[in-house]
């Protein structure tokens, strides 16, 4: 599928609604950026995510309905505990190890980022959305991509991913958001971004 | 006495918000739960005054819960819990019965109006 002007539109506008999203959410500003959008073979990159040893603490979801996309949030385990102290207006630096918070404050920003994006289509394209609830997992960031994957590869050779990464205000955490439609959806985006 | 309030939501950090602000204001949390199953369960056995239930959970969603929770008492006062953008089932749960609904994340304002009104209903 082409990645044309009007699908990064769309892509963007997603992103923008999901850093609004979060910003109310933790009350301090967040500006997600999209990196790139582009067609990734899902062997090479597979491959190449093994690799990566760093620790981190990811959530799922699943976006059904009109449109349907694998949903991954993950942030470096250590700065999953920043943000549950923001969550719980705590100072940061109160929590220190992981634990059932943490994995909590990740689950939650990641339910508020996939809410941003499927109001872009529930609002602006009237479609119907679903949001399953998220599964969160904290390993080495090249296994959560594993388990991403894992149930796309069998229906797809190639996925279409939307790459960002975010900065919180006065804390420097660096998030990722992942965003792959399948292939149906694809299609649905292209006519969307060609009625633009 | 302090009016009981079952709280009902997947994330333990939200649950330790919602009980932060709700015994601030003099409320007693009775129990908290973690998906619609123990959500219709807990009520059963405690019947509290309140219940603040998150959309959605896995197992079994706030929507579902609501439905059998009414079932059970058709004058339980239920405030549904949901995300900034997830509208549509905020108005599927509005027309099936639920009281009111808090957003998240949580404004104490809002919170304490919201609960308040449903219990002086």
């Amino acid at each position: 599928m082409a990645i044309n002007k009007a699908l990064k539109f769309v892509a963007q506008l997603s992103i923008d609604k999901a850093s609004q999203a979060l910003s109310r959410f933790i009350r301090v500003g967040a500006k997600i950026e999209m990196d790139d959008i582009y067609m990734a073979d899902i062997s090479e990159i597979t491959g190449k995510l093994s690799a990566e040893s760093d620790e981190v603490v990811g959530a799922f979801i699943d976006l059904g309905g009109d449109v349907k996309f694998k949903f991954l949030f993950f942030v470096n385990a250590q700065d999953s505990c920043l943000l549950a102290d923001l969550i719980l207006r705590r100072p940061v630096g109160t929590t220190t190890t992981y634990d059932q918070y943490t994995s909590s404050a990740v689950q939650e920003i990641a339910n508020i980022l996939s809410c941003g994006i499927a109001s872009v289509f529930t609002s602006d394209f009237q479609l119907g959305i679903t949001i399953s609830p998220p599964t969160v997992i904290h390993d080495f960031v090249g296994t959560v991509f594993l388990e991403y994957f894992m149930s796309i590869a069998v229906e797809q050779n190639e996925v279409m991913m939307i790459e960002t990464t975010f900065k919180i205000v006065q804390q420097n955490i660096n998030c990722h958001m992942f965003i792959i439609p399948d292939s149906k959806t694809e299609k649905v985006l292209s006519y969307i971004s060609n009625t633009l | 006495m302090s009016k009981k309030v079952l709280l009902v939501d997947d994330a333990p950090i939200l649950r330790l918000l919602l009980k932060d602000i709700l015994e601030k204001n003099g409320y007693e949390v009775v129990a908290e739960c973690s998906n619609g199953n123990e959500a219709v369960a807990k009520f059963k056995e405690l019947r509290p005054d309140l219940v603040t239930l998150d959309i959605i959970m896995p197992e079994k969603t706030g929507l579902e819960a609501l439905g059998e929770i009414l079932k059970i008492d058709p004058n339980a006062r239920i405030i549904m819990v949901t995300a900034i953008e997830d509208r549509e089932s905020l108005m599927k749960a509005l027309r099936s019965g639920a009281n009111d609904y808090i957003l998240k994340p949580f404004e104490e304002g809002r919170v304490i109006s919201a609960v308040k009104g449903t219990l002086d209903e």
